[in-house]
Order: C-alpha cells, then structure tokens, then sequence
C-alpha cells in the first residue's frame, strides 16, 4: 500500500524563499514498491486511495488541502495553510496502449503518454527520449513537477507551440473522498482516450471542452491533479545561438514575429532560397540600466534529431559565490544608486555568452537550474505587437521608481486553451524581471510596491496584460482578475462550482484563490457544465 | 623603536601563518560530481540555501582503519534506486596528516552523496 510521512512543519516556503507562510501539515505519499505491487494501474489506483483517505481527513476536520511539487513557484499559489502534500514521490510513467485510443482520435497512440503528478520535466524528458519521443515544450529548466507545470501555466519560448500544458489532452482528478469523485477530463472536440483507459484508473469520464479548458491551469484548485495524459512528439534537436543585434531590430521582431521577412539571419539557418528560416523560440535580454544600442537575444531553430552532436551541457558548471550575491544584494540595499554598477558587474554571469552556438534536445538545452537561493520575478503577459511599448514603461518604471536589482527579458508563447490561461494573447510576450530578493533600504521602492507599480502603469497606458500566476505580483489588487480575464474568471468559477461540491470547493481554496477573488462558490451553475457533452 | 630583528621575525611569524593558512584553506577544498541525466531524490524539508536544497542528503563522515595486509577499502552503500545523483568529496588536512602518520592504515572519510530518484 502506499504510504504517507506526516511531517508537523509549522511552517513552509517557496524554493525561492519567497515566504516564510504558517502551515501545520506536510504529508509526504510514496508509492508501494514495484516487487511488491508490478501493475503501474495498481499503484497508481492504490496512491489513489490514499490521496482519498487524507482528503477524508481534512474534509472531516474541516480544513484544506493542496498538492504541491517542486514549490518553484514565487506566488503563494502552492500554499495552503492547514495541509499540503508533497507529491514528488508519485512518479509512475507509461505509454498508452492500443487498446485505450479513443476511436476516431485525431492523436496518435505513439505520441501518447500518462504521467503521475510528481514527475518532474527531467525524468518525462529521460522516459520519452527513451521511446524516441520528446515534450513539445518546456520551461527555461527542468525541475517542475508535471502538475505543477500545468496548474501555474509554466511556459518557455516556443511561439509556435503554447506552454506546457497545451500538451495535455487528458486530466485525471481526485476531487474528494468518494469514488464518484475521481474523474479524467477530456475536450469533447479532441477525445484521446476511452473508457477502457478511464476503467483502468476507476475514473468517471467527462468530455466537455469548457470544463477541460478550465481546469486545465485550475490554480490547483479543482482537485488533486493525479496524473496526465501528453501528447509528445518525435524527439528533435534545437540549434542555439545567442547574438547581440540592433535594440530596433529585437524590438521590430518582438512585436511581429516575422522573421521570414526580416534582416535577421544567421548562416545556415535559411530555407532554399536564402529567406531566414523561422525560429522555435526567441527572447530578448535587457538591461534597464544601461542605454545599449545593441539587445542580447537568444534564438533556437528546430532541427530532426539525429546523434553524433557535440554534448551541450558543459562538463565542468561554475557558478558566482553565493556569498558574492548576497554581499551584491546587501550592497544593493544600502546604496540604491550602486544596483545599476552591480548589475552591470554581474551581467557576464547572468547573461548567456555571446556567440557561444550549440546544439542538443530541448531537455538538454532547457537543463537544470543553477541558482537555489532566495529570488523573485515580476512576469507580464501582454499581445506581442504591445511589447516595445510596455517595455519603454517598465524599463523607465524600473528607472524612475527603482533601481531594483534585476534585468527584464521577453519570451514569446503561442496562445494557450485554457480558460486561465496568462498566454491569451495570439502571440503572448511575458516581459518579465527577476533576480535577487531585496531589503528596501535608503528610500528604495520595495518589491510589493513594483508590484503594484507594475499593474497600474500597464492600466493607465491601456495595456492589456496578464500575470504570471507562479510569480511575484500584487494579487489582492482591486479587480485585478476581472481586469486580466474578464467574462473567463466568471466561467472558470461556473465550472469549478459544477465540478466541485461546497465542502470541497473549500478544501481545494487558499489565501491565493481568497486574494484573487476566484475562491467564489456558485450554487446555482447548471449541471450540464460537469458533464459530458456528446459531439 | 622596534629592532630590525623583531620586524624580521614578525614578518616570518606572518609568512609562516599565511603560508599555513593557505595550505589549510587549500586542503579544505571539495569536489562534486553529479550526474548528468539522473533525478536527485527529494526531501522537502532539506531548506539549505545551496546546491542540496530539496535534495535527500547522507553524509558519510567516519575513519576507516585498515589491518595489516588491507591495502584498499570500499563503502557499500544503499540507494533504493540503484544509483547515485551526486557524490561530493572533501579532503581535510587532517585526513591526510592522519593517513601519512598511521602509514596508510586509518583513513579518514568525508562523502556527501545524494541518490537518484527512484524511476517508477
């Protein structure tokens, strides 16, 4: 049987230290071993059972629970203060087999896979290069569970592809505490699997595109996201060049993505008949401090796989004493107007090197994180054709209100299905800032307040924008959600009010979901939005 | 008025300590290697602001006396998964200075590993 730690912690924080936040339990699940329990369904029915039992528990002492992975996110979404879960150890992985494809799927049962929650990018990675299949996308590393990816809407810079979780075409759920409320969400319009797979994880079917959409970045609020099912393609390579161009000419290609017909090229990466091939990912470094004619970008070009290619990881990872970063931040804090010096300082470390070109998988290119100390990130999503505008304003934002320790960077995402979803642009931009956690001292602006700064610069210019739902951003402020999401925060509600009952509605609410005014029950949403649509 | 003697033999007092102090530090150094591929296996309650955050840390710190005719040794240690993430090595002075007085014979082990994830 599977087992759960109970550990009494008192207290958690994020990965990036971005709490402390008061919480009483952390339980800790391990799957029964494979010698003792060989079906993958068993155990994972099995895990089931016992996610079921301490939801039991908590729904009877009338508290909440919420999962969590890798706790990267620097947002207090993951938090819940009466009981988290740590899913890391739930890792079961397999194909989907013949027998299980939905009929008449537009999916290809090569390219299906259903993964536990706790699986993080790295070991999906390994066990789909291992069939010769890769993730379309991921983020900028590979530490975040699968569950956590998808709940917070973890993105990289593939324009053409989405975020992770538009690889996902099917959601199991654990909802509460009877077999009724164990459910695998599918869109209606893109079926992908039958019941024979649902049978086989005890799960009740509902094939509904707006339920799925909605609880697709549910914020870890519709349930306890037990696994997913992706759909992965061929494996592939990405060649990666990091340049210095023209500020004009990064910021033109920001805002149309027309590469095609640009003065970008780099040799080789052309078609036939000499036009600029089109790129899988692009993003733009800047630092608001310094007047550079010239931007770093980093570009990437998708190429078939094949092997023989020099190893891109190096052999030998430095990194800057932690202990130089902290004495650079205590620095920062004392004496403002040093942080423009220190990020200067700091650039060669933070920046990737110039024309320093390799190759490799997506998993080996997007491969660990280096830095585990305390840190922040402010990440805006705003419509692509608006990113040099909102970039003019939070450079000068950054200038005028700050100096805070940190450089701004643009990804670019296509959009994403999901009703929550801060890639909803057609060709989202998440301008974002990130470095080190800062004391204001001497006058300095705090991070709260560039937070609040952030949101309202971007509504008095009229810039239709996003947040980042994993990272730092006012999220108390006044209709902040209504303003990013209009009609869909209404329709996410709806549908998580028809999926979940009151009791558990609550029990999958935090102070995040308080704060963001999404925690909102509905009595009266019809029936019909939790369930099946027939097509 | 100090004596030209006495600044000679404070600047030799000061050449012996940074020249000790260098060969301490020096000898104190650590090595780490890590797997390429490999998922470390996690503990949410490790919070070490360094590399071994959220990661299952076993350290092995102990002296290893070997007998007469023992010219080698090895550690057998457990990962449920079969393999290790990382292994992190340090030597001290003293463990050398302890290896070189005792001929060999008590060694003294300091390992920092962590296992890799088990893959389910």
């Amino acid at each position: 049987m599977a087992t759960t730690i109970k550990h009494e912690i008192g207290s958690w924080n994020t990965f990036h230290n971005n709490g402390p936040f008061p919480t009483k339990v952390l339980y800790e699940t391990s799957l029964e071993s494979k010698g003792n329990m060989p079906s993958v369904n068993d155990r994972y029915n099995d895990a089931a059972k016992e996610i079921q039992s301490l939801i039991k528990a908590a729904l009877d002492s009338q508290e909440g629970f919420r999962a969590y992975g890798s706790a990267w996110s620097m947002s207090a979404i993951a938090h819940q203060k009466d009981n988290m879960h740590y899913n890391a150890a739930m890792n079961l992985k397999r194909a989907v087999t013949a027998d299980e494809l939905a009929e008449n799927t537009s999916f290809l049962q090569e390219n299906l896979f259903f993964f536990q929650c706790g699986n993080v990018i790295k070991e999906i990675s390994n066990f789909l290069f291992d069939q010769g299949k890769s993730l379309k996308v991921t983020g900028a590393s590979n530490g975040q569970t699968i569950a956590g990816c998808i709940s917070t809407g973890v993105h990289g810079s593939a324009w053409d592809k989405g975020a992770v979780q538009d690889c996902v075409v099917g959601i199991n759920l654990i909802n509460g505490d009877t077999p009724d409320d164990i459910v695998y969400l599918e869109r209606h319009t893109q079926p992908a699997l039958n019941d024979t797979f649902a049978n086989r994880i005890n799960a009740r079917v509902i094939r509904n595109d707006g339920l799925f959409n909605a609880a697709l970045v549910g914020l870890g609020s519709f349930g306890f996201i037990h696994g997913v099912v992706i759909e992965a393609e061929d494996r592939f390579l990405l060649n990666r060049y990091v340049k210095k161009i023209d500020k004009d000419l990064a910021l033109q290609l920001a805002q149309t993505m027309d590469f095609e017909n640009s003065d970008f090229q780099i040799p080789g990466e052309t078609d036939i008949n000499g036009k600029p091939n089109r790129p899988f990912h692009y993003k733009v470094f800047i630092n608001p401090y310094v007047d550079d004619p010239e931007y770093v970008v980093e570009i990437m070009y998708k190429k078939p796989y094949q092997s023989g290619y020099p190893d891109p990881v190096p052999k030998i990872k430095t990194a800057v004493y932690r202990d130089l970063i902290l004495l650079f931040t205590h620095i920062a804090e004392n004496f403002k107007s040093s942080i423009p010096s220190l990020i200067k300082v700091l650039q060669a470390s933070i920046l990737p090197p110039i024309d320093l070109d390799v190759t490799g998988t997506i998993s080996e290119i997007f491969w660990d994180a280096g830095y585990q100390g305390p840190a922040y990130a402010c990440s805006v999503g705003i419509d692509n054709s608006d990113s040099p505008k909102a970039l003019e304003l939070l450079v000068n934002l950054a200038r005028e209100e700050g100096p805070i320790p940190g450089i701004y960077a643009m990804r670019f995402v296509k959009q994403s299905g999901a009703t929550l979803a801060f890639t909803k642009f057609p060709v989202t931009c998440m301008l974002e800032i990130d470095g080190l956690i800062w004391d204001p001292k001497d006058n300095n602006i705090s991070l709260p307040a560039f937070c609040t700064r952030t949101i309202e610069v971007l509504q008095a210019n009229n810039i239709a924008f996003t947040l980042h739902w994993g990272k730092n951003a006012d999220w108390s402020f006044p209709g902040l959600i209504q303003y990013m999401y209009g009609n869909n925060a209404q329709e996410w509600i709806a549908y998580r009010s028809a999926l979940l009952r009151k009791e558990t509605a609550e029990l999958f609410s935090n102070d995040f979901l308080q704060d963001t005014a999404l925690a909102e029950y509905l009595t009266d949403v019809p029936d019909t939005l939790a369930q099946s649509i027939d097509l | 008025m100090e004596s030209s003697t006495s600044t000679g033999k404070r600047k030799i007092h000061s050449l012996f300590l940074t020249g000790f102090l260098l060969i301490f530090l020096s000898s104190c150094y650590s090595v780490r290697i890590v797997s390429r591929d490999g998922v470390p296996e996690p503990n949410p309650l490790n919070t070490s602001g360094n590399f071994y955050k959220g990661k299952k840390v076993n350290v092995i710190d102990k002296t290893i006396t070997l007998k007469l005719l023992q010219g080698e040794f090895y550690l057998v240690e457990n990962c449920a998964s079969g393999g290790f993430y990382s292994i992190e090595y340090r030597p001290t002075l003293g463990g050398v200075l302890l290896s070189a007085i005792t001929l060999g014979k008590k060694r003294q082990v300091k390992v920092k590993y962590v296992c890799l994830k088990q893959s389910e």
